[in-house]
């Protein structure tokens, strides 16, 4: 058996040497199929993370008439808490709305001008709801307008409400289809340009393969190398990608970072490394495998 | 008991029969001559008993066993016990005189030490001592079918198909792979030559088959070139 393996690994590596623009061309594909599946796992964790941002920054505020009481305010805090669709309750008092929107509005002294002249707070209390799934949001909305405490309420924008969180749906569900549909079409395009370069290879060593076979060499004894030096492609492709990755991450990085402050690409990457690599490593061999053992079986039935 | 024996063997390609109800046998340790024009199909038959190719109608016997009802794995035992000599060599282009040869007792699966002392004698037995790190590419026609001679010879074959060995050779390297043949076929191993040429067979003076319009014309036991 570890004569067999010592043949096995000595004729690929032989292989992969001797034919060298042949190893170089398979290679270099195969680095271009990593490089496209490297991309798509970063795009993956940036349009999932752009999703989770989106959401994140959804929420449905109820205003309440300027009469109402604090304690009824939080007793239908209280009643809302139990609904299973919502995650957080937070209530903003007069006050607190008052001093939100001051800090909010600090740069404009016309509107901390027309605040003075009115002479008392004008603002609403309200319940900042946050929902366990965007997709309760709407339904949430219904339910605080066929509720007990409907009368308790402002003139309630939620048709407007409603409109932002229909969208947000609209736009995340768009990231999350449209992100699965470049996963897709990339990995079904660097699966081929890989199967295709590997094929070709073996098209071009197609003579040897029959030469073996007149030899009298079983079908495995020739296989082995062939899929050995796949595997060695694949790993070495892995290895290049990874580095050729590397700097690319560092410079595309900030450039993201300035359209969305929230997303680094950079710290993704360095804490995902190996995660990234391995996937790389695993993708990169077993293409070079798979489309070795496929490309060789019609030469071997001689 | 025959080494080789075709009963009755047709062969047609496309409805065109090339090989018409062909029968003969061939003991082992015997050499023997098949002649004909080219395209009379002695390729075909040489392939046919490789099954590299399978006969139209027929039965064609190796060691009295049925070629036909060969599993892929006994086609593998059934290649390693017949050598085959080329025309056009059919060596491993990546691999240097020695790795041909080596390869060829490693699919065999002898072991590591038994390679490194048999195949550089086989080398030294062809001529070619000094030639064994060279790739086929670095060697004359006529050195590439030494190596080839080698190659076989370290498979251990019961039997050798030369096709148009010396197709490619001038005369002297066309006497020097003939007279390496009779060497081998001396100590016993059996030898199908197909060849057209004509000076060749006629210096041998072994058994000569001779083929025309798909059949079989003449069997000789010290047969000549008469088409």
């Amino acid at each position: 058996m570890l004569v067999i393996l010592k043949r096995v690994f000595r004729t690929a590596w032989q292989g992969l040497i001797r034919n060298s623009w042949l190893s170089i061309a398979c290679i270099t594909m195969l680095v271009i199929s990593l490089m496209i599946l490297g991309a798509i796992l970063i795009f993956n964790n940036v349009s999932n993370e752009l999703v989770g941002i989106l959401e994140e920054k959804m929420d449905i505020s109820i205003y309440f008439k300027r009469e109402v009481p604090e304690e009824d305010i939080l007793k239908i805090r209280d009643e809302l808490i139990g609904n299973e669709k919502i995650a957080k309750i937070e209530y903003i008092s007069q006050e607190e709305a008052l001093l939100m929107f001051e800090e909010r509005s600090s740069r404009n002294p016309a509107i901390a001008r027309a605040l003075e002249e009115l002479g008392e707070n004008p603002l609403a209390a309200f319940l900042s709801i946050k929902a366990k799934d965007t997709a309760y949001y709407t339904s949430i909305i219904d339910e605080v307008n066929e509720s007990a405490f409907k009368d308790k309420l402002m003139t309630v924008d939620l048709a407007e409400n409603q409109r932002v969180i229909e969208r947000i749906n609209a736009l995340s569900t768009g990231i999350k289809l449209g992100s699965i549909l470049m996963i897709i079409v990339a990995a079904i395009l660097s699966v081929l340009i890989s199967f295709n370069t590997i094929r070709m290879a073996i098209y071009s060593l197609r003579g040897e393969i029959e030469i073996m076979k007149l030899v009298g060499a079983s079908n495995w004894f020739i296989r082995g190398p062939f899929l050995l030096e796949g595997a060695l492609y694949g790993l070495f492709a892995s290895f290049i990608a990874a580095i050729v990755l590397m700097p690319l991450v560092v410079w595309i990085s900030p450039k993201v970072q300035s359209f969305i402050s929230e997303i680094s690409i950079n710290s993704y990457f360095w804490s995902n490394f190996w995660f990234i690599f391995g996937t790389q490593i695993i993708f990169g061999v077993a293409l070079g495998i798979i489309a070795g053992f496929w490309a060789m079986n019609r030469y071997l039935k001689v | 008991m025959s080494l080789v024996y075709f009963k009755n063997v047709s062969k047609a390609y496309n409805g065109s029969l090339i090989l018409d109800n062909i029968t003969f046998k061939i003991d082992p340790g015997e050499f023997v001559s098949l002649v004909g024009r080219s395209g009379v199909g002695k390729t075909t038959l040489l392939k046919m008993l490789l099954k590299e190719e399978s006969p139209t109608k027929g039965r064609i016997f190796f060691d009295d066993k049925d070629v036909n009802k060969f599993t892929n794995q006994d086609i593998t035992f059934l290649r390693r016990k017949i050598g085959m000599v080329f025309q056009d060599f059919k060596l491993l282009t990546q691999k240097t005189a020695y790795e041909n040869v080596a390869f060829a007792m490693e699919v065999a699966g002898y072991p590591e030490k038994m390679i490194e002392k048999d195949a550089p004698e086989l080398l030294k037995l062809v001529n070619l001592e000094g030639r064994a790190n060279n790739f086929p590419y670095q060697l004359s026609a006529g050195e590439k079918q030494r190596v080839v001679i080698a190659r076989v010879l370290a498979q251990r074959p019961e039997l050798i198909l030369a096709d148009e060995p010396t197709g490619d050779l001038d005369p002297i390297n066309t006497w020097d792979i003939i007279k390496l043949l009779t060497k081998i076929n001396e100590l016993g191993t059996a030898i199908i030559l197909a060849t057209h040429n004509k000076e060749v067979i006629n210096t041998l003076g072994r058994r000569v088959i001779s083929l025309d319009d798909g059949k079989i014309i003449r069997d000789e036991e010290e047969g000549r070139y008469l088409i």
